[in-house]
């Protein structure tokens, strides 16, 4: 059985990133872009409030990524200034996971991958997996803000020791309440302050049901 | 479930050393065009030695490992939308002729194999029984000026282990992988971790390299192999690094080769580029020539060597990232 706990769902002005990102970790990030900021924010988030465990995943998922990274890098390049190494293409979902591995038990496995934001159920899906050889997997969904919205970072540990939510794929997506990666862990933690019968959620053609654990 | 590399096919610069199935076009012109050329090509090799039906063709999730993704295309019109990365791996998964779902990976230098792996999960797990895997890094000067700014770029050659070695030569690559449940080569363990000191060293730790070799190895159940392909791209310290966690994994290190300096670091598509170029001369029973290699540097110790190949049944394959994504993969012959 696998087993979900400590949904953490952060949602942030962009004003307020660099402010937050200080107070929690002390001072500034080296070299930590805004993506780099936002990932450790809402996954260190979800890890105090978890289970210490012995040996990590991590699994994340953004539907654009560092963009606001590779628009400065883009930019450098058409006015000709040099690309910096931390802004150009890449590198902050990287130095995301290497901070994360330096304030977290071992990571023995680590993958940013990018999905539709339908695609959310994957992710739970090679957690699932992830497990036979992890102690515990965190998976994260993070999102630079577009123009007037908030940054997203959503963030949850799936893990084989009893929680406070199981959860499980289901063969039939129908009946399955549709979600996206915007709203899916938020509708799991809503649900979980009051927990009735299971909830049930479908995207990408696949759908999980999440029941009361422990 | 076991997973196996069932067919790979890889276009990169023309070496007669490793024999691709097809040299890149010039770099230049629409990047958009260029890209949907070389995935068609590409994809009619790979069906061709896949041997699946047409339905289980439609059928292949599609998982692409890049660093740069479509950046080229964006470089000409720098203040344009950025689409999502999910996007460039559906496009490529539509050139391929493939509609199940699609996603790309992004973990610097070693996304190609994380992709991989990500399909042996699948593959294993009996999410699918058949999984596309990509590696994909083409034209852009983002990433070049990138890594020119590391001070990382050699003047002249890429001399993997080489007394004379003074940086990478980064190259151009689309190489392409079916995993799955049956094939030549049986995946027995893939290995790939995060050095938490990684971001901010100069090279990759040669600790967390041993670690995830002897990982790759436990998990495949062996003590030695028949041949490692090094992740050597001919850097000064990274190569050490390497050499010195060959060293402290093997009492006698096995036979080695590098393809870096025959088609260059290709940073993101190295993985499945590199592993296609050697199914391919193990499959016509020879290790290649390490490109570049001359002079055995007495510091790192090691030689890589060309030759026959029948014997090689256990194969390594390592490959370390920027950002410190480090990543073994144990191959065996079926």
């Amino acid at each position: 059985m696998t087993f979900l706990v400590a949904p953490t769902v952060l949602r942030l002005a962009p004003d307020e990133l660099a402010a937050r990102t200080r107070e929690r970790f002390g001072g500034e990030l080296r070299r930590a872009g805004s993506f780099a900021q936002l990932c450790l924010l809402g996954a260190q988030a979800c890890l105090d409030a978890a289970p210490a465990g012995r040996s990590l995943g991590v699994l994340w998922a953004s539907s654009h990524g560092a963009r606001s990274a590779a628009r400065a890098a883009l930019q450098e390049a058409a006015s000709g200034e040099p690309v910096m190494p931390f802004t150009f293409v890449a590198t902050q979902p990287h130095l995301a996971a290497t901070l994360l591995a330096q304030r977290s038990a071992p990571v023995a496995r680590a993958a940013f991958v990018h999905i539709d934001p339908s695609g959310w159920p994957r992710l739970l899906s090679l957690a699932q997996v992830w497990l036979a050889s992890c102690e515990q997997v965190l998976v994260g969904w993070a999102e630079e803000a577009a123009e007037g919205e908030a940054h997203q970072s959503d963030w949850c540990v799936l893990q084989k020791n009893p929680g406070e939510v199981t959860c499980e794929p289901l063969r039939e997506a129908r009946g399955a309440l549709p979600a996206t990666s915007a709203d899916w862990l938020a509708r799991v933690a809503a649900w979980l302050a009051a927990p009735r019968e299971t909830l049930s959620l479908r995207g990408g053609g696949e759908a999980w049901r999440f029941a009361a654990g422990r | 479930m076991a997973s196996f590399v069932r067919a790979a096919a890889v276009a990169s610069a023309l070496a007669p050393e490793v024999l691709p199935d097809l040299p890149l076009p010039p770099a230049g012109g629409d990047w958009t065009r260029r890209a949907e050329n070389i995935a068609r090509a590409v994809a009619a090799a790979l069906k061709g030695k896949a041997g699946l039906t047409e339905g289980e063709w439609q059928q292949l999730p599609c998982l692409v490992g890049s660093s740069s993704h479509f950046i080229g295309a964006r470089e000409a019109q720098p203040d344009a939308t950025l689409g999502p990365p999910a996007e460039f791996a559906a496009q490529l998964a539509r050139w391929f002729g493939t509609s199940g779902p699609a996603m790309a990976v992004n973990t610097a230098c070693t996304s190609g194999l994380t992709a991989l792996g990500l399909a042996r999960d699948m593959v294993e797990s009996g999410a699918c029984k058949h999984a596309l895997v990509l590696g994909v890094e083409l034209a852009n000067r983002l990433t070049g000026a990138g890594f020119a700014a590391l001070g990382l770029l050699s003047a002249t050659k890429a001399r993997p282990c080489d007394l004379d070695r003074d940086g990478l030569v980064l190259g151009e690559a689309f190489g392409a992988v079916v995993v799955s449940v049956s094939g030549p080569w049986r995946i027995a363990a893939a290995e790939i971790r995060v050095d938490p000191s990684g971001f901010a060293a100069p090279a990759p730790n040669e600790t967390i390299i041993a670690q995830v070799m002897g990982a790759a190895l436990s998990a495949a159940g062996w003590k030695e192999i028949d041949l490692l392909k090094l992740q050597a791209g001919g850097s000064p310290a990274g190569d050490l690094a390497e050499a010195r966690a060959v060293r402290s994994t093997f009492a006698v290190p096995p036979r080695l080769v590098s393809f870096k300096g025959a088609i260059g670091h290709t940073l993101g598509a190295s993985g499945p580029a590199e592993l296609a170029l050697l199914i391919d001369a193990l499959a016509r029973g020879i290790v290649p020539p390490t490109s570049g290699f001359a002079q055995v540097d007495p510091e790192l110790g090691l030689e890589p060597k060309a030759g026959d190949a029948r014997s090689v049944r256990r194969v390594l394959f390592n490959l370390a990232g920027f950002g410190g994504h480090v990543a073994s993969v144990a191959l065996e012959k079926s």
